[in-house]
């Protein structure tokens, strides 16, 4: 189930899903390496501060160096949510961009973090609330050098809970996930939409689109599809009455030309689809 | 306020025209323009371009009756409906009493692909019958095979003959029987070879990655994109509607795609289903609706072993 991590262009947001805390450890060391390496400053988050992924960045050779200078830390989870873990997504999203700002402000390029986040996500509600976090979050980084691996630990979450996690990423390791919805940068419209949609992902659809709670301007909710491999009449039916309640005319931005053919065939109100190159 | 046969009539004339001369078309045909036109009835010439060109010379000059290219609107059964439904409309809102139309099946049309025309001529006689229309199917007896013409006798209600009568077919069968009558499918002969993809109860996605599989250039880009959303319903359908096993085949040939998904129900229950968008949101219907629109051929069977729906992308073959 575990692939490869695949980066999709916007490879700063990652969901990392892991069963094996080695595989965390592993991941967490190479992006110690490549964030020391653009001389960022790289946080280990966890609520565990001796757990064994924070061990074994503490034994790397340097880390002890990259310590003193401010380059590398482990910080205990608490710190930086707040203590009850039901987080306030506006609030996160701004410690990050305050913290991100100190770390430019002490001569680095940047914040990198990867966070073990399996608690915040640990029953229903604290789900919802933190994958709309994720979404504002992943708006922050479109815009700014802070870049951030999400892990959650698969057998404490269940596949239902990491789809929906793993759904709000624009790059994750979730093998057999079949739809994504991300931010990209302002000029590219409100979001993205990657993957196939079909019957077999209308809810969790739904879903996330309701988690991203995109903001339309000038009557319009553009999506970019560049990297949507399929959709159904009813995600276009869903993305025209998602834009409908927000006001607007959704506008699909894809390289494909079904689409725009079925909305035709359909005459399906509130949605138009251009086919770009 | 209705002219001619269908005088006393509601809803759709529908009558075939068999004819083995030339003289025996136009016979038919000229009065029954000219007779639309001196009605002020909306009048139009739906044939291939031979018998166009043949009816157009038999016309006064200045005649008002409309040719709409025939080979165009018989290019698939669904999407005539479509075009002739939405062109019936206008005309019923700008205030026509009656329609009047003559229009020929391609002969193109009656070899493997016939089933799905023959499935037209009768599910019309529904399709339209929501307009005054008055319209005739030529059929030349020249080169209309026999099997042809015993579905042409059996859904049409009556014929229109060169000296003027209208009369009944000893064979008419009404719609909803005929279509739910399911004769053998000609084979296409790419199914006598193994098929490139065969999946037991794949998901839509795995269906899907299947014709792209099959996909090697040989159909245009935009029918590969279109037989894709079709075997995605199709599957979809026979996931949430059918019985197991689901099946999905994919056969690639030099100039086509084919697909067939089967499995152990019986289908869908209206016989409508496919040709005529759904008005009561039966199961699937949307689904197969866009199939018959965007495919080339589509064909139903249903025997012991359940129902298989077959579409295919690029030339069809016609047998």
């Amino acid at each position: 189930m575990i692939a490869p991590e695949r980066h999709s262009g916007e490879g700063n947001h990652v969901c990392w899903t892991y069963d094996d805390p080695e595989s965390l450890a592993d991941q967490a060391e190479r992006h110690l390496a490549a964030s020391l390496a653009a001389g960022e400053r790289f946080w280990y988050i966890t609520p565990r501060p001796g757990d064994a992924v924070a061990e074994r960045l503490r034994a790397l050779p340097g880390f002890a160096a990259a310590t003193r200078r401010g380059a590398a830390t482990v910080v205990p989870l608490v710190s930086t949510y707040s203590s009850d873990h039901v987080i306030d997504p506006a609030a996160q999203v701004a410690a990050y961009a305050s913290a991100t700002a100190e770390a430019l402000a002490d001569g680095h390029t940047g914040l990198r973090v990867v966070a073990e986040a399996t608690e915040l996500v640990s029953t229903p509600a604290k789900l919802d609330v933190f994958t709309r976090y994720e979404h504002l979050i992943d708006r922050y980084m479109r815009t700014s050098p802070f870049s951030a691996v999400c892990a959650y630990h698969r057998p404490t979450l269940g596949e239902r809970a990491v789809a929906e996690l793993a759904c709000m990423h624009p790059s994750t390791n979730v093998e057999d996930l079949l739809f994504r919805v991300h931010a990209v940068p302002p000029q590219d419209g409100h979001a993205a939409i990657a993957g196939e949609l079909d019957m077999s992902n209308h809810e969790q659809f739904r879903t996330a689109l309701d988690r991203a709670d995109l903001r339309p301007t000038d009557d319009e909710l553009v999506l970019s599809a560049s990297d949507l491999r399929f959709l159904d009449h009813r995600a276009l039916t869903l993305l025209a009455d998602y834009a409908h309640r927000r006001g607007a005319t959704a506008v699909l931005r894809t390289p494909r030309s079904a689409p725009a053919r079925l909305v035709d065939l359909l005459s399906l109100p509130g949605i138009r689809v251009e086919v770009v190159p | 306020m209705r002219t001619g046969a269908p005088a006393q009539h509601d809803g759709y004339f529908h009558e075939a025209v068999r004819y083995d001369s030339d003289d025996e078309l136009l016979a038919v045909v000229v009065p029954f323009l000219l007779g639309g036109v001196e009605a002020g009835e909306p009048t139009f010439v739906a044939l291939g371009e031979r018998t166009a060109r043949l009816v157009r010379s038999a016309l006064p000059t200045g005649c008002a009756v409309g040719f709409l290219p025939g080979g165009d609107v018989y290019a698939r059964p669904a999407v005539a409906i479509r075009s002739y439904r939405q062109l019936l409309a206008e005309q019923v809102a700008a205030g026509a009493g009656q329609i009047r139309i003559i229009g020929e099946v391609p002969s193109v049309s009656f070899g493997a692909t016939w089933d799905w025309w023959a499935r037209y001529e009768s599910a019309i006689n529904h399709a339209y019958d929501d307009f005054p229309l008055w319209s005739m199917c030529a059929y030349d007896t020249r080169m209309t095979p026999a099997r042809v013409l015993a579905d042409v006798a059996r859904t049409h209600p009556r014929f229109a003959t060169p000296d003027g009568r209208h009369v009944p077919s000893a064979t008419w069968t009404p719609p909803a029987r005929y279509l739910r009558q399911h004769p053998p499918v000609v084979p296409d002969p790419l199914q006598s070879r193994p098929p490139v993809v065969e999946l037991a109860e794949p998901t839509a996605a795995e269906a899907r990655a299947a014709v792209h599989k099959a996909d090697q250039g040989q159909v245009p880009a935009d029918d590969v994109e279109d037989l894709v959303v079709a075997v995605s319903e199709i599957v979809t359908n026979a996931l949430r509607h059918g019985r197991p096993p689901v099946r999905l085949r994919v056969w690639a040939g030099d100039d086509r795609i084919v697909a067939t998904v089967s499995d152990g129900g019986h289908g869908p229950v209206d016989p409508f289903c496919g040709l005529l968008p759904v008005s009561d949101g039966a199961p699937g219907g949307l689904g197969l609706w866009i199939t018959y629109q965007s495919c080339n051929h589509v064909t139903w069977q249903r025997d012991e072993d359940g129902f298989t729906l077959r579409m295919t992308a690029g030339n069809a073959y016609v047998g």
